[in-house]
């Protein structure tokens, strides 16, 4: 039997990929895709860490059981499913939302949320390089001692996500002519994105190429976990599913960073699926969500799917039901969390995109081929207006009482 | 009291050679550093006093006193960990050194939650909340939070290091109390950084389980702390350390089952200021 790993890396917008028309940023991503599925019209199941990753790992949504920090004892991990399987579950993360204190620990045989270490004060989270070198280790003991027992490995990549402070390698690499210091670097976070300025759009420009740098180094970590996977012999064993949690906003729609928006600059994300045997890459049209991934997961381990997990395995291809996609969040802004924050949802079917946002009981509607950037809401005009609404309301009343 | 409890053959068979695999440790420590290089951490708690008990032993087959050991005092204590301290302090002659964070005990007025501001303490504490990134004007006094458990432990651990020349400290941590812990190696290097001097942690009891330390401890007879007779399972600052099971002793709770650190706060402040740092909040 195969393994399977699940590579999340926080923060990472789909169109940075040059495999998604992104450039030349992701030269290691790009070059695997021959070995990829690569599916063109994945969806987040929210915008921001806690909306999505209910979504990744436990095939259920964000405001589902009453949107408690700690994660809540009736929705089931991937891990609990596995590991009771005798799959052995790994995970090696720097999240403090998915911390083991906020009950994401459940159901792994070794889980790593990096709470007991000592973080640098600027980038508060442990790098790649260092996740790398924790699965690394835990492998070899792995390979040594049961190498005969499939293993689902998840791990988490947080070095894309602000403060953006690059090396000066990758910033050269992106654009030479900026020689910020780290502090200056910091001055932008806390002066600019934290408060969501956009109004100097040079300092938004600026902003997003220093994103760009850090999207380049984690293009490199993503080639060294491969090169360890290949040393450890498993790669031609392995599945290899990476994806984010949502994307990251650069003025799109007035706003920095990922807040409870429901855009395409943060829901409409990278999935792709590496496959050992595969030779030709293959690229999927169909509409499909991050709620996908843990069924997906039990179908490559051969397991029977589970009644609590949501979404649907994307293997078979040919069974899979293309319906909408859907995602959930609430509207705060980063930086300034109150009790007060009301629920937005989103809905896509074909290429309507339809929003409703509690506050103020109001909708947007985009048509997605015509307005690619989501800028002119057509929900008084278009005649589908209403027909998108009808599906949109059951699921915005199963959380009203 | 020892603890009462009946431990077969077999399984003090199987202590004993844990306890060997620490005293190993211990030895090699020894061979790396002289005595006087050496520190030991020690809190009045069940996985320290396990490890000075270990440390103790080596010392006393090499025929040498106990290295200098370090309790810290952070100002929220049990009574009844202070007096187990003072009396094992005295039955086994270890040289004891309490270590506080004077200056900023004092501007709290030795009083928990009191409001401690950012510019009335000494410079190196100032220095310290800034290498943490903390530039908010005052915080509450509790050891636990994340700024008082820095400024209260961590920064009180490296002056001991600092003001004895400790190249070796022996900590008392154990794989399975947090799965965080999976990763800790018996020997770790630790390179010099801002206001922290370089020096090796040294975890001779690693290995143990929460039940072979009980199990140790009721079959070598070894002294410990009588709060864990009560129920408690994890000690930390008084306040904010939870009794896991009331009236039930910590060794005959389903230890294999339920978490040990269900009882402590710290988790989840680590978390909330991880995601305070990251601009959320």
């Amino acid at each position: 039997m195969k393994n399977v790993i699940l590579l999340t890396i926080d923060t990472l917008r789909r169109d940075v990929l040059g495999c998604y028309g992104g450039g030349s940023l992701t030269p290691f991503i790009d070059s695997i895709q021959d070995h990829c599925i690569r599916f063109n019209k994945s969806h987040s199941s929210g915008p921001y860490t806690q909306a999505a990753f209910p979504g990744i790992l436990t095939s259920s949504y964000y405001l589902e059981y009453g949107r408690q920090k700690i994660l809540s004892g009736k929705r089931v991990l991937i891990s609990e499913v596995l590991k009771k399987s005798g799959i052995v579950t790994t995970g090696f993360h720097s999240n403090p939302y998915l911390s083991g204190y906020s009950g994401w620990n459940r159901g792994w045989n070794v889980f790593y949320d990096s709470m007991e270490d000592e973080v640098d004060e600027k980038v508060p989270y442990i790098k790649a390089e260092k996740i790398n070198k924790k699965v690394e280790t835990w492998l070899s003991s792995h390979v040594t001692g049961s190498r005969d027992k499939p293993f689902f490995l998840w791990l988490h990549y947080m070095d894309v996500h602000e403060p953006y402070i690059p090396g000066r390698k990758y910033i050269d690499l992106v654009d030479s002519s900026i020689r910020l210091t780290e502090e200056e670097m910091l001055g932008l976070f806390k002066n600019v994105l934290l408060k969501r300025d956009v109004s100097n759009k040079g300092n938004v420009e600026v902003l997003r190429k220093l994103y760009c740098a850090h999207v380049r180094e984690v293009d490199e970590r993503v080639k060294e976990f491969f090169e360890i996977l290949e040393k450890r012999d498993v790669l031609k064993d392995s599945w290899v599913i990476i994806t984010t949690d949502h994307g990251d906003e650069f003025g799109e729609h007035g706003g920095l960073s990922h807040d409870g928006k429901m855009y395409a600059e943060l829901v409409h994300v990278p999935l792709i699926i590496y496959e050992p045997a595969r030779e030709n890459g293959e690229v999927v049209d169909t509409l499909v969500s991050t709620i996908d991934i843990p069924p997906t997961i039990v179908y490559l381990f051969g397991l029977s799917q589970v009644n609590a997990f949501q979404g649907h395995s994307l293997f078979p291809p040919e069974d899979y039901l293309e319906k909408g996609v859907a995602g959930e969040a609430v509207d705060k802004h980063g930086s300034q969390e109150k009790g007060e924050e009301k629920e937005v949802h989103y809905y896509r079917e074909g290429d309507l995109k339809i929003i409703y946002h509690e506050r103020g009981d109001s909708w947007e509607l985009y048509d997605l081929k015509a307005d690619p950037k989501e800028l002119h809401n057509i929900i008084e005009t278009s005649p589908y207006a209403e027909r998108m609404k009808q599906v949109v309301r059951p699921r915005i009343r199963r959380y009203q009482g | 009291m020892p603890i009462d409890k009946e431990i077969s053959e077999k399984r003090n068979r199987q202590c004993s050679k844990l306890v060997e695999i620490s005293k190993d440790i211990v030895r090699q420590a020894f061979d790396k550093f002289k005595p006087e290089e050496l520190g030991i951490t020690w809190t009045g708690g069940k996985d320290s006093g396990l490890g000075l008990w270990i440390i103790r032993q080596v010392c006393q087959e090499k025929g040498i006193p106990i290295p200098k050991t370090m309790i810290i005092g952070e100002g929220d204590e049990f009574e009844e960990i202070e007096q187990f301290v003072e009396k094992i302090k005295k039955e086994w002659h270890v040289p004891l050194e309490v270590c506080r964070n004077e200056d900023v005990l004092k501007i709290a007025n030795y009083t928990l939650n009191a409001p401690v501001k950012v510019k009335d303490l000494s410079e190196r504490n100032c220095a310290e909340l800034k290498r943490i990134g903390f530039d908010g004007e005052e915080f509450p006094f509790e050891a636990e939070s994340y700024v008082g458990n820095h400024l209260m432990k961590t920064v009180v651990f490296n002056q001991f290091l600092e003001r004895n020349r400790i190249k070796g400290i022996f900590q008392g941590l154990r794989w399975d109390e947090h799965p965080a812990r999976f990763h800790d190696d018996y020997f770790e290097f630790k390179e010099e950084g801002h206001l922290v001097p370089e020096h090796t942690r040294i975890r001779p009891i690693l290995h143990f389980t929460e039940k072979d330390l009980w199990d140790t401890y009721a079959a070598f007879e070894i002294l410990y702390c009588e709060l864990y007779e009560r129920g408690y399972r994890s000690l930390g600052a008084k306040t904010t350390s939870q009794i896991s099971i009331e009236g039930v002793p910590a060794w005959e709770q389903d230890l294999e089952n339920t978490e040990e650190r269900t009882g402590r706060r710290q988790d989840k402040e680590k978390a909330m200021e991880r995601i305070r740092q990251l601009g959320y909040m």
